[in-house]
């Protein structure tokens, strides 16, 4: 079903779910875009290609407190981690829908991820199709498009005087307001965008698990965690307590492969110790071993974050027409 | 492009490699948005026709050396990045031997990003004093190198008028934005311990919360690390996923330095770092 928004319904809509809910939307902050809760709409803007980190950091904050355990008059207490209210995000593309859905695979996987469970279940998705394409977006080429629809609850696309939401499911039906019409106009057609070859791209990592291509990609490579922190599908953590005399907490923390400890396990062993192990470990998780363990796409949704964040241009697209180069030539 | 300094650079880069006195060649080629410069590795004559040099080319290449002690190697250095090699010679990192210098008379790098860049010349190239490196093996010099006139510090003058509170406001809303990733860090030719302080498990010097508090600690603790040796190039800055301004906080310690002990980092290999000597009468207003 497709219902019309006009530009000031839109804004009476989102200052009443600002009003009832968490909302999450872009904001500008300095010369970045941010997911922000705002408590006001004239705090959001709808100006940008796409936010400078992506919204997984609601689900998977930077760092969360997963339960405390505090001392209650003698009695230990343990208080698990809860949102105050129901969320909504709003204004995330669909490629980052995606990428949303994808981390589903290990965090709702039996026995599911309690924290994450919680804001899953808590909040609904407003999504912004895109009109436009980045120079560094290749959302077709993974299964996704500029209006893919398939892992949102509302999918606003703009017209000309004003926006198109297709309800996708009941919890987006409920959260919109009753008053609007249904649109019989015909959605506008998506940016073209560049296609990136990866079929059977998870055959070629696996075949080229040795390949000597690791070790030299990786000379450039500085093993920051930019890439994994601006992913929306990179997911891997730390986690630690803290004490102190009346309370304990226990504190999960965004973490990445490219860091020299990530793999360092009990007595100090490391298993993964070279930069060519550490890089392919990225590309492999993303590649091969996601896609193989949670029977879902490649990890990848094509968002091009990475491939502007990277301060050495490490490029995702660049690695798959490599690896896929290789294959084809039975290795370097 | 400046077609004829790019031949100097690949015409040496292709002698090196072929009489085999380096094992390869850093440098910079063309990036993925067929704009901007990104770091390459030669190993092949033939690799060496991919070379470039423009002033898209930002990264200091030095920091790569610290991967590549055991094999001797060729690098690319703009006239700011030659105080790295002094840098890392002092502090006994790589050995003059194992490295062959290609110093590349520098006009200035201007703003980039991916797929993008601008017009303006970068702020540390405003201030740079330097036509040439300070140490090369080799020169690639085409055009005439003219050096703006900027004054250094103008940054840390204009914050050093503000109150500590103001002072103080402004770096605690630009650290709660990092995101504690280390490019800073990674980038930096400066930072090259085996085990970082913020990565120490025992003693824990730092949480792993990536919050306000930690990101402080973490901010203060890197700029101090750096106190009298950064060089400046301020690629921590032009990394940062947060536009975080680190190298304001550079310059200060730097600025502070050179009115201590009239030094800054760099500009001699055999000149001791001041923070890593002491002189007995140095007292620093302890007990004046």
């Amino acid at each position: 079903m497709n219902l019309y928004i006009s530009r000031g319904d839109l804004t009476r809509w989102l200052d009443q779910l600002c009003r009832e809910r968490i909302l999450l939307a872009p904001v500008r902050v300095q010369e970045l875009t941010l997911f922000q809760p705002v408590s006001k709409v004239e705090e959001i803007t709808l100006d940008f290609g796409n936010t400078t980190l992506s919204p997984k950091g609601w689900f998977l904050p930077p760092t969360e407190a997963l339960f405390s355990v505090q001392d209650n008059d003698g009695q230990s207490q343990l208080v698990s981690s809860i949102i105050e209210k129901d969320a909504v995000i709003f204004g995330l593309r669909p490629c980052d829908a995606k990428g949303i859905a994808l981390m589903d695979g290990p965090f709702l996987r039996e026995p599911s991820d309690t924290p994450y469970q919680e804001r899953r279940a808590r909040t609904s998705l407003i999504g912004l199709s895109c009109r436009q394409a980045q120079p560094e977006c290749f959302c077709t080429s993974m299964g996704s498009a500029p209006n893919d629809s398939s892992h949102v609850d509302i999918l606003l696309t703009e017209i000309e005087n004003g926006y198109i939401a297709q309800v996708i499911t009941k919890k987006g039906k409920a959260l919109l307001p009753k008053a609007l019409v249904k649109s019989e106009e015909a959605l506008p057609s998506p940016p073209e965008l560049q296609t990136v070859p990866v079929k059977e791209i998870t055959l070629a990592v696996r075949e080229l698990f040795n390949d000597p291509y690791w070790e030299q990609l990786a000379d450039r490579c500085l093993h920051c965690n930019v890439c994994a922190y601006v992913c929306p599908t990179c997911y891997c953590f730390d986690m630690r307590d803290y004490s102190n005399k009346e309370n304990l907490e226990r504190v999960r923390s965004w973490d990445s492969c490219q860091s020299i400890g990530f793999s360092r396990i009990a007595g100090g062993y490391n298993p993964r110790t070279t930069k060519g192990a550490r890089l392919r470990q990225r590309f492999a998780h993303k590649l091969l071993y996601f896609p193989e363990e949670f029977q879902q796409d490649i990890a990848c949704v094509g968002c091009g974050r990475c491939i502007k964040s990277c301060p050495v241009n490490i490029d995702i697209r660049e690695t798959m027409s490599d690896l896929k180069r290789l294959e084809v030539k039975g290795g370097s | 492009m400046d077609s004829e300094l790019i031949q100097q650079i690949r015409n040496q880069a292709r002698s090196l490699l072929e009489s085999g006195e380096v094992k390869g060649i850093i440098g910079y080629e063309r990036a993925s948005d067929g704009l901007t410069a990104r770091p390459f590795f030669a190993y092949e004559p033939a690799a060496v026709e991919r070379l470039i040099f423009d002033e898209t080319c930002t990264h200091n290449l030095t920091k790569y050396l610290l991967n590549k002690k055991t094999e001797k190697m060729a690098v690319v250095v703009k006239p700011c990045d030659s105080r790295t090699i002094n840098l890392l010679l002092n502090e006994k990192q790589i050995r003059r031997d194992m490295v062959f210098v290609m110093g590349v008379a520098c006009p200035g790098v201007v703003e980039t990003s991916w797929n993008h860049k601008d017009g303006t010349l970068q702020a540390r190239c405003k201030i740079c004093q330097l036509v040439e490196p300070l140490v090369y093996d080799f020169l690639a010099r085409h055009e005439a190198v003219e050096r703006p006139q900027g004054e250094p510090y103008r940054d840390v003058q204009e914050m050093e008028t503000k109150s500590v509170t103001e002072r103080k406001d402004f770096w605690v809303e630009q650290f709660e934005r990092c995101i504690r990733c280390y490019a800073c860090r990674q980038v930096c030719p400066g930072c090259y311990c085996p085990e970082c302080f913020v990565e120490q498990l025992d003693p824990l010097w730092v949480g792993i919360r990536i919050a306000p508090k930690e990101n402080e600690l973490w901010q203060i603790m890197r700029a101090f690390h750096l106190a009298g040796r950064c060089i400046g190039c301020d690629e921590c800055e032009h990394v940062c996923p947060v536009n975080i301004p680190l190298s304001l906080l550079n310059h200060k310690l730097e600025k502070e330095v050179k009115e201590l002990f009239d030094f800054q980092a760099g500009l001699n290999p055999e000149e001791q770092p001041p923070l890593t000597t002491f002189k007995k009468e140095e007292r620093l207003g302890f007990e004046e």
